[in-house]
């Protein structure tokens, strides 16, 4: 009786192959794990630390970042019609400063209009923004459809100035 | 406006939860068959 | 009773959100995206990811099988509602943005998580000693959600394209209709999430039974085979 108090308890199909190849299967799925946190990490930390600068800044740093491309925001004051090219050429204001911004690109959202804030991806060209992405920062608040409602106040944006708009 | 949007969220949204809900309840169907008697605790519907 | 709810929260959250809620003045039908994706946002990240992580302590503190599993079950439904918030986000954001994606604070600390909680099932699945399985899964339960502490923060530390909170309780800057209709996807979900997580956790809880009779039952078959074995040896 005594050989049956030591019972051999390891798993009957453990030989070494199969130990392998479980411990590589294991290894595999660890490791693609933290590859694709590893490569979500390095885009976050590359592209998501200084998201954008605001229109203010942006003029502010015009010298340092020189034709360097960053992404800048701020409401917009005034839209002209596309130019011969197609671009789409608007002023942006943020902190009492302004600047024109011309856009060559997909075309920018629906929301896209006079007073909404904007998120643009580009570089500067002398005091001009060539933007080559053109994203639309939505507020918080939402309101419901009112053919009532009273038109959007210009002079309730951030940073809107009045006097010193592009023609 | 923007429906095109909405319909695909939604649908992908209940879509899924539906087609998580029935795996899941066969699932616990098949298994309820095979937990021996004794141990059928958390088990009644 | 809870599976009756939930279905019935799910019927009245597709008729606001979809039919009586009205369009907003600037984002038109897209805005009722907002119903199921901040619900699944607050269910998924935060309800769900929650329990994982009090199962997970609960469970590196004494072991119990019970706040495993649970953690475990939560963990998954909170990936698939994770998944929702990302899908209903990147369809609201092509509309109202202009882009699908950006490598935007918020944005990218919530596809981390979701990517955490994916690698805590995955890890879940490991061929390991269970108890060994177990507790690195908790360790990765917690630290997934200490990283929603970033998801919560990154509007307000970074500056980000994603808005931040409208149920701000100072002024909430929402149509009445609107806000009722968030709420109703609010309820709705979380009904969802628990009904989900009590069969959930029933399957998982049968899994390990059945796992554990296996277990005895091979034990006994070696028992008896030694036994067999025994009995030859006296024999000869």
């Amino acid at each position: 009786m005594t050989e049956s108090q030591d019972l051999d308890l390891t798993p009957r199909d453990a030989d070494d192959v199969s130990v392998g190849r479980k411990r590589l299967r294991n290894w595999l799925i660890m490791g693609t794990f933290t590859a694709v946190i590893g490569f979500v990490l390095f885009q976050a930390l590359t592209s998501a630390a200084q998201f954008y600068y605001n229109v203010d800044e942006a003029v502010a740093r015009r010298g340092e970042l020189e034709d360097s491309t960053f992404r800048i925001q701020g409401t917009v004051t005034s839209e002209q019609a596309p130019d011969a090219n197609g671009a789409l050429i608007f002023t942006i204001a943020y902190g009492g400063v302004d600047t024109a911004v011309r856009h060559v690109g997909a075309e920018p959202s629906d929301l896209f209009e006079i007073g909404i804030p904007v998120v643009s991806e580009g570089h500067w060209e002398g005091d001009v923004f060539q933007s080559r992405q053109l994203l639309v920062k939505h507020s918080e608040s939402y309101e419901a459809e009112n053919p009532d409602r009273v038109e959007y106040d210009l002079d309730d944006t951030p940073g809107y100035v009045p006097d010193n708009t592009v023609e | 406006m923007h429906w095109e949007y909405v319909i695909p969220g939604y649908l992908a949204v209940f879509g899924s939860l539906a087609i998580y809900t029935v795996l899941l309840l066969r699932k616990a169907r098949r298994l309820a068959a095979q937990v021996p008697p004794e141990k059928r605790r958390f088990l009644h519907d | 009773m809870l599976g009756v709810l939930s279905a019935v929260g799910v019927a009245a959250l597709l008729l606001f959100g979809l039919i009586l809620s009205p369009p907003d003045v600037a984002q038109a039908d897209s805005v009722r995206l907002f119903y199921i994706h901040v619900p699944s946002a607050i269910v998924g990240l935060y309800l769900a990811f929650g329990v994982t992580c009090l199962g997970s302590i609960i469970h590196l503190r004494n072991g119990s099988v019970f706040w495993d599993l649970l953690a475990g079950a939560a963990a998954e439904i909170g990936v698939v509602f994770a998944g929702f918030t990302l899908v209903t986000g990147m369809l609201w954001g092509r509309p109202t943005w202009g882009v699908y994606w950006q490598w935007d604070p918020r944005l990218t600390s919530t596809s981390l998580s979701f990517l955490l909680f994916l690698g805590y099932l995955a890890v879940r699945r490991l061929d390991l000693d269970p108890a060994v399985r177990s507790k690195r899964a908790a360790i990765l339960g917690i630290i997934g959600f200490l990283n929603l502490i970033i998801v919560r923060q990154s509007v307000q530390w970074w500056r980000s394209l994603h808005q931040g909170s409208t149920l701000n309780p100072v002024d909430a800057q929402i149509d009445g209709l609107m806000l009722f209709s968030f709420f109703l996807g609010l309820i709705a979900l979380t009904s969802v999430f628990f009904w989900l997580l009590l069969h959930r956790f029933r399957v998982a809880w049968m899994e390990h039974q059945i796992e554990a009779a296996s277990v005895t039952t091979a034990l006994a078959a070696r028992r008896s085979e030694a036994a067999d074995y025994d009995g030859l040896a006296g024999n000869t």
